[in-house]
């Protein structure tokens, strides 16, 4: 007896995760369909026609275009200066690269507004007042964030350069800048355009940054309009027209760097060998040197300044406050479900891309459902969250009655792109190496999971770990669906930076990079296992 | 001539691994190195071009090598792979060998025409080598050898030109037209040319003297006709299992 595909043992075992698959979708055309559905001809033609969104369009792409600039700029000879130097210290800037991706957006604001603002440390040590509200903190907080995330990016470029290239240059007695122009500059550079688009989309729909550091209309964005426009002035035809824009701007320029951006291609060595010594000068000395020391400046400062307020009185009074407790017991109420959440929709993906593997039908499913979870990073998190509260205005349901379940939905899918980067190519390879001799055994189900859990857990770890976090940090949807009883830590710090009581604040911005230590070590402890912590 | 007295020393854990001591004269003209793998006829090579540091010295047209480094040797090495950056130009590729920002004189603009043209790669010259075959991608590696050669001879100095198997991974055809084509240059530009290699029967197509390299040290040095009569010499016996 045939049956069709969909009487199939196939579909029947895959049904749990193509209904999950087909939940996340269904939300997601129809939160989409909701912002076009609330178009009018007249809305755009008057959204259009008013100067000041030209004006905000136009500072959006300015800030954005110069944020991932400068990030470009100064992360290229630091990423070199790194590969080349050994030194003490090094293993710890590394690490300082990697805590600025992690750490929670608002905190990092309070730690340059205690560096460079008003009554900052450049102030107090300089006596010169710096500009930090407008274009100049932007910049400075975009830097801050996306520089370490460029350099990241093209340290794996620069490790894709044969060891046979650092012999030859040894052989030709290349100096620190012909290397850098013949051999490292041809490699980092096909990672430029890639890295530019990212940097660029997170920058152009930069919500937390510009809301605290804009400083008024004459530096606002895109994303921060669309804001004020749902939260102040409830003006929801705005807000569609705003998001759409948005989407468009972001679509478009992930299309033209896509178009021009070379491929990669790994070229191949034979051997592993040991490294050479590049011909030494105290000018590329003083360059590396130099460049390092920029790094280091830009990102140490707010570090230290938000741990500064451990040893004050008032760090034990903000810790007895309810307050505290109530953002605390909020953010942990909701990184925990969106984080279950965002993996369980990632599993759906796992599951239903493993099973179409080996059926030749089907076989183009894995890298199209790869795809669709990367497309979600063109998405702001503000304008899906705005398509869903219209859903559910359509439906007839009040939106902020259900803002607890939009924020951990919206959050959910915001963390989608990243698990899925860290899960999907473990989860491939087990698919790939083992898949036979499972088959052979007959080890199915929960016996194969049982087996595969080893080899996995330390991904599952890892991307349970970027989910949290990234909920835990959260300052764009709850900012937009927060209320009274739904403050979470970020937003109560935003609210405390807004009322200037920045000392109260940093003792949150504790508090909070505590939590997200504690989490992750206890994602890398419990589900990556002991000896991976 | 080519004096080597050199020793290296390998290390692992417990403290020396393998030792090899290396003594030879070469005159100008080729030397195929023979011996089975792992005996260490590339530690020799490496030795020569600077890759590896060992004690001892090495005199050339009595000048000592050992304290320079790679690119101040008149020492050009062939590896077996990865001679060419990938993201150059034939032609950046062979300039590179004579100044490293390529900014070349007239006279070094002048040896890569000449070696691009001597390698018959002339018309390619603006391509990357991804679009070679291995053996133009090899005769690359061989022009920017020859560069060199060719404007130290300007110089009135003569060039050691080192060959770590680089034709191995081509067919047997092809291999033979490289190796003459490396015997031609040795010749015409009086280069002191040591080629690595598993064949005997290579050498003796090339000419010139052998080098029979066991358990690091050299086992036998004489005229490639030695070969002829291998079953009376019990090194080449043991080494080709007669």
């Amino acid at each position: 007896m045939r049956l069709g595909f969909f009487g199939s043992i196939f579909f029947i075992k895959m049904l749990p995760a193509i209904l999950i698959i087909l939940l996340f979708s269904v939300v997601g055309v129809a939160s989409f369909t909701a912002l076009l559905l609330f178009q009018d001809l007249s809305n755009w033609y008057q959204v259009l026609s008013s100067r000041y969104i030209w004006r905000l369009l136009n500072f959006s792409l300015w800030q954005a275009l110069l944020s991932s600039a400068l990030s470009l700029l100064i992360a290229i000879p630091v990423t070199s200066a790194l590969m080349h130097r050994r030194f003490k210290g090094r293993d710890f800037l590394l690490q300082l690269f990697s805590i600025s991706l992690v750490v929670p957006t608002i905190v990092a604001i309070l730690g340059i507004v205690l560096v460079y603002g008003r009554s900052g440390w450049v102030t107090g040590v300089t006596g010169v007042e710096l500009p930090l509200y407008g274009l100049f903190g932007i910049l400075l907080a975009h830097v801050f964030f996306n520089m370490p995330l460029v350099v990241r990016i093209l340290i794996q470029a620069h490790s894709l350069i044969p060891a046979g290239q650092w012999r030859l240059s040894y052989q030709l007695g290349f100096s620190r800048w012909d290397l850098f122009r013949w051999v490292e500059w041809p490699y980092m550079r096909k990672a430029l355009p890639g890295a530019f688009l990212l940097v660029f989309m997170l920058c152009f729909s930069s919500f937390a940054v510009v809301l605290t550091l804009g400083g008024g209309p004459k530096s606002s964005t895109l994303e921060v309009a669309i804001y004020q426009a749902l939260r102040y002035e409830f003006d929801i035809a705005k807000a569609s027209v705003l998001s759409l824009l948005q989407v468009f701007v972001c679509t478009l320029v992930a299309f033209l760097v896509y178009r021009f951006a070379s491929a990669y291609r790994q070229d191949f060595s034979l051997k592993q060998l040991d490294s050479f010594p590049v011909k030494d000068s105290l000018k590329a000395r003083c360059f590396d040197l130099g460049f390092l020391c920029l790094a280091l400046l830009i990102l140490l400062p707010p570090f230290i300044a938000i741990l500064t307020p451990i040893f004050t009185p008032l760090f034990i009074t903000t810790l007895w406050q309810e307050n505290t407790w109530l953002a605390l017991w909020v953010s942990i109420k909701i990184a925990f479900p969106s984080a279950a959440l965002s993996l369980m929709i990632a599993m759906a993906f796992v599951v239903l891309a493993r099973a179409c593997m080996d059926r030749p039908n089907w076989s183009w499913l894995p890298n199209k459902l790869e795809y669709m979870g990367g497309m979600i990073l063109i998405l702001p998190s503000l304008v899906m969250a705005t398509g869903l509260f219209l859903l559910l205005r359509n439906l007839g349901i009040a939106a902020f009655e259900l803002a607890y379940w939009v924020v951990v939905w919206v959050n959910a899918i915001m963390a989608l792109p990243f698990v899925l980067r860290v899960i999907l190519p473990t989860f491939y390879q087990q698919e790939k190496r083992y898949r036979n001799l499972y088959q052979s055994l007959g080890v199915r189900g929960f016996a194969r999971f049982r087996l595969e859990w080893p080899m996995v857990r330390q991904a599952v770890a890892q991307a349970c770990a970027y989910a949290l976090l990234l909920s835990l940090g959260d300052m764009s949807v709850i900012a937009l669906f927060g209320s009274q009883g739904l403050t979470s830590l970020p937003l109560y710090l935003f609210q405390l930076i807004g009322s200037y009581r920045i000392e109260q604040g940093a003792c949150i911005a504790v508090l909070l990079v505590l939590l997200c230590f504690v989490l992750f070590s206890l994602c890398t402890r419990v589900i990556g296992g002991k000896s991976n912590a | 001539m080519l004096n080597i007295d050199v020793s290296y020393q390998w290390f692992n854990k417990h403290g020396v691994d393998f030792k090899a001591n290396y003594q030879a004269q070469l005159s100008s003209g080729l030397t195929t190195l023979l011996g089975a793998s792992g005996e260490g006829k590339s530690t020799l090579l490496h030795l020569v071009g600077g890759f590896l540091q060992g004690t001892g010295c090495i005199r050339y047209q009595s000048q000592e090598l050992m304290a320079l480094a790679p690119d101040q040797r008149p020492v050009t090495t062939l590896f077996q792979s990865d001679n060419l950056f990938p993201q150059l130009s034939v032609w950046q590729n062979v300039g590179l060998g004579l100044a490293t920002n390529l900014k070349l004189s007239p006279v070094q603009k002048k040896a890569v025409f000449w070696a691009l043209e001597r390698t018959q790669l002339t018309k390619m010259q603006d391509k990357k080598p991804e679009a070679l075959s291995g053996g133009q991608a090899q005769r690359v590696a061989i022009a920017r050898a020859i560069a060199r050669a060719v404007v130290e001879q300007e110089e009135e100095k003569k060039s050691i030109l080192l060959l770590d198997e680089p034709f191995s991974a081509l067919d047997p055809s092809l291999r033979a037209q490289m190796l003459m084509l490396v015997a031609e240059l040795t010749q015409q530009l009086a280069l002191t040319t040591l080629i690595v290699s598993h064949l005997p029967d290579e050498a003796k197509m090339v000419g010139g003297s052998v080098l029979l390299i066991e358990q690091g040290g050299v086992a036998l040095h004489d005229d490639v006709s030695i070969l002829e009569q291998a079953e009376n010499i019990p090194a080449l016996t043991r080494y080709l299992n007669l």
